[in-house]
């Protein structure tokens, strides 16, 4: 079945076909597609608003809290900035660009989200496998460990972690993957459990191949549809969580736009200009309901496939 | 059954255990120094060290792990001459620690070197005389007293010293003479109820928790109880009608909700009803305690709000479950023994159905609370999740270690519920 693991040489099936396979499956999905399109129109703001924006998002050019005009498209905030400008820019937080706190700034290609994502299946993944083929004690106590951090409500959680790390880019990735690995670890524990009952499994055994070869390169390949899946669930509830604690006041540091932040800010001045928070929630919301319609479709259709 | 309770209790106190080692360690090791938070940056030294050995943290962390989980009282009652006992401030109520010196509460100050006791007599009232009492000599020859202080902390005292010490006090920061050489801070630890001194209000966390609790109780429970009989009942008229346009609806309905933040949800909500049509008050004012009792119809946005957002989630469940059991062989016996369909959903189907929704219900709380949280802050409601949120956003510890404890126990607590309904409901465990 895995044909990679015994002959270096047998090449598996081109990466243009699996990509053009998976893209079939996603177009025979209308949820799916719904979901892509909304994506993808934020993720063609996002690199529009790198190199153009109608106005520079973090100047104050204009009054405060104008409504909507033919030169700010959606007004302006509370300090005279353009609107539509920063909800074009709040989408590089998220999905394109991390920011180091260090001196000067080092910025990092892939958002926020995207990266805290990354840090939950790697760490989640690794918990997982382990505990899943290992089993026995290393089972017990991974999985005991991870229920006390499931037990915590996910904001309370976030919550904590910012109390004792404070606040950045670099503290919501961590927030992110800390939240978010239990769960990955829960399901490729699951997987792992089902794999490591297959006859590749057994012949890797017998021809004596080190756990970390067999977790790493029987286990985790044949468990990747299940775990994409959930890690694309998981980017909506990243960006979710990203702009929940940007409402609170608690998410990525200004200047540069943050929806979260900007819903928060637009919040105080609600009745002197109540179109203003309208716009980056929307944005939010939009962007949430996208990622999430896209998971499910190719959840839907996957299992449909398998079936 | 009995096995399974046994079973499950263990691991609910192991995971406990867990959790409140976990919250330490991320709030005291990794956290930074509090006394930046309480004297300001430019504090010398030295003041940063006296207040740091005055909230006991010049101690090793695992003491003070053990102190915070369950009291400093053990190691402290060998040290006191007197015992110690808690008695109730007579004007705010709060727990104090006094020494019982013959039957007369006791605590002691050192005034020019020499102690002085401070008397509390039956009806409440201090009185202050010179200390009766006997110095200890210790063994590098300088006399010593342990006795408790005015703070709520067992100090030792060394007869004749002039360590000066800076206390902050609401006025600031204030240097006094006399200061102890040690300080253990006395507490019950959160095991037993106490929760140790708020930093940010300088009370003690347990004095305000619960009230807190008891207002996100009544807006929590009462989005609960309206939104979870609307949410499986839409989720269960979906499922009996799969793929038709009433299923579509709530479907998409459901996923809008779920996905929308509660934030943005509260947000439109107060745009809608707040600012344009204005029927209802956009944010929550708490003018007295009862203020929930008295104007219900500032609790109706933060209600709908919470409403929104467990809806989806619990009509998807309810959705997916029952379309499961409407497809099962025994339902179609029914339909084929020419049973009427009313008779099938409400005596065959429903009661499988509404299994797995259920327990879900229960793990919900989970996120419910997340969402009271949003939701408190939004509407400002002065209810257990604002109170974490403003602890987290000043840096007090002891407040959002508390505040922590109590949701995950909460989130526990429910999940065992949870676990027990099911057995309850589910014959096939329940006979097994």
């Amino acid at each position: 079945m895995n044909s990679t693991t015994l002959s270096p040489s047998a090449q598996p099936p081109g990466l243009l076909r699996q990509l053009a396979n998976l893209l079939s499956i996603l177009l025979s999905s209308r949820t799916a597609v719904a979901g892509l399109a909304m994506v993808l129109f934020w993720l063609g703001i996002g690199l529009l608003s790198l190199v153009w924006t109608p106005h520079p998002p973090n100047a104050q050019a204009f009054d405060a809290n104008l409504p909507p005009t033919s030169t700010n498209w959606m007004g302006t905030d509370h300090l005279g900035r353009d609107i539509w400008s920063r909800v074009m820019a709040g989408t590089q937080v998220v999905l394109l660009k991390t920011r180091l706190s260090t001196t000067p700034q080092v910025v990092v290609p892939g958002g926020v989200a995207l990266w805290g994502v990354i840090g939950a299946v790697g760490v989640g993944g690794l918990l997982g496998v382990n505990a899943g083929y290992r089993g026995g004690r290393v089972d017990q106590t991974i999985m005991q460990l991870l229920d006390a951090l499931i037990a915590f409500p996910v904001i309370v959680l976030y919550l904590v972690i910012v109390t004792a790390l404070g606040s950045g880019d670099v503290v919501v990735v961590l927030a992110i993957t800390i939240t978010g690995a239990p769960g990955v670890a829960r399901l490729v524990r699951g997987l792992a459990l089902d794999i490591k009952t297959r006859e590749y499994i057994r012949a890797a055994e017998t021809r004596g191949e080190s756990a970390g070869y067999i977790m790493l390169r029987e286990i985790i390949p044949n468990a990747r549809g299940p775990i994409l899946v959930d890690a694309m669930l998981r980017v909506g509830y990243a960006i979710f969580a990203i702009g929940t604690l940007g409402f609170l006041g608690l998410g990525l540091p200004p200047p540069d736009p943050d929806w979260g932040s900007m819903v928060n800010d637009a919040r105080k001045y609600i009745y002197a200009n109540p179109i203003a928070i309208l716009w980056p929630a929307l944005a939010i919301a939009t962007l949430v309901i996208g990622v999430n319609l896209f998971a499910d479709g190719l959840r839907e259709e996957l299992t449909r496939y398998q079936q | 059954m009995a096995r399974f309770l046994v079973r499950n209790l263990v691991s609910m106190g192991t995971t406990m255990l867990l959790v409140s080692a976990l919250l330490f360690l991320l709030l005291e090791v990794a956290g930074g120094d509090i006394t930046v938070r309480l004297l300001g940056v430019f504090a010398s030294p030295e003041q940063r060290d006296s207040l740091r050995r005055q909230l006991g943290l010049d101690a090793p962390a695992w003491q003070r792990y053990l102190d915070w989980l369950v009291g400093s009282d053990w190691r402290a009652r060998p040290l006191s001459a007197y015992p110690l006992v808690t008695t109730s401030n007579p004007q705010s109520g709060e727990a104090e620690w006094w020494a019982d010196v013959a039957g007369v509460l006791t605590r002691w100050r050192l005034v020019d070197g020499e102690l002085t006791a401070i008397q509390r007599a039956a009806d409440g009232t201090e009185s202050t005389a010179p200390a009766k009492t006997v110095w200890q000599r210790a063994p590098d020859g300088s006399e010593i007293f342990w006795g408790v202080d005015t703070r709520n902390n067992l100090v030792q005292w060394e007869r004749g010293s002039d360590l000066e010490v800076l206390v902050l006090s609401e006025a600031g920061v204030r240097s006094e003479r006399g200061g102890p050489q040690h300080y253990i801070p006395l507490r019950k630890g959160i095991v037993r109820g106490d929760a140790g001194m708020s930093l940010q209000s300088n009370r003690p966390v347990s004095a305000t928790i619960f009230s807190r609790a008891a207002n996100s109780l009544i807006l929590a429970g009462a989005a609960f109880l309206l939104v979870m009989p609307l949410a499986l009942f839409c989720g269960v008229l979906a499922g009996v009608h799969e793929g038709k346009a009433l299923d579509r609806l709530v479907s998409i309905t459901g996923l809008g909700f779920t996905a929308t933040p509660e934030f943005v949800i509260g947000i439109f909500l107060i745009l809608i009803f707040g600012i344009w049509l204005r029927w209802l008050p956009a944010t929550a004012l708490f003018l007295t305690g009862d203020a929930i009792l008295r104007d219900p119809k500032i609790l109706v946005l933060p209600i709908l709000t919470l409403m929104a957002a467990e809806f989806g989630y619990v009509a998807r469940i309810a959705r997916a479950s029952m379309a499961e059991v409407m497809q099962t062989p025994y339902i179609r016996t029914a339909f084929l023994k020419g049973l009427p369909r009313q008779r099938v959903i409400f005596r065959h189907a429903l009661r499988n159905a509404l299994l797995a929704p259920v327990t879900v219900i229960m793990l919900q709380v989970n996120w419910l609370i997340g969402g009271v949280i949003v939701v408190e802050v939004l509407f400002g409601i002065p209810g257990l999740g604002s109170y974490i949120y403003d602890a987290a956003i000043f840096g007090d510890f002891n407040a959002v270690a508390a505040a922590a404890m109590l949701t995950v126990s909460i989130a526990v607590l429910t999940r065992l519920a949870g676990d027990l309904l099911y057995l309850y409901l589910n014959p096939r465990i329940r006979f097994a």
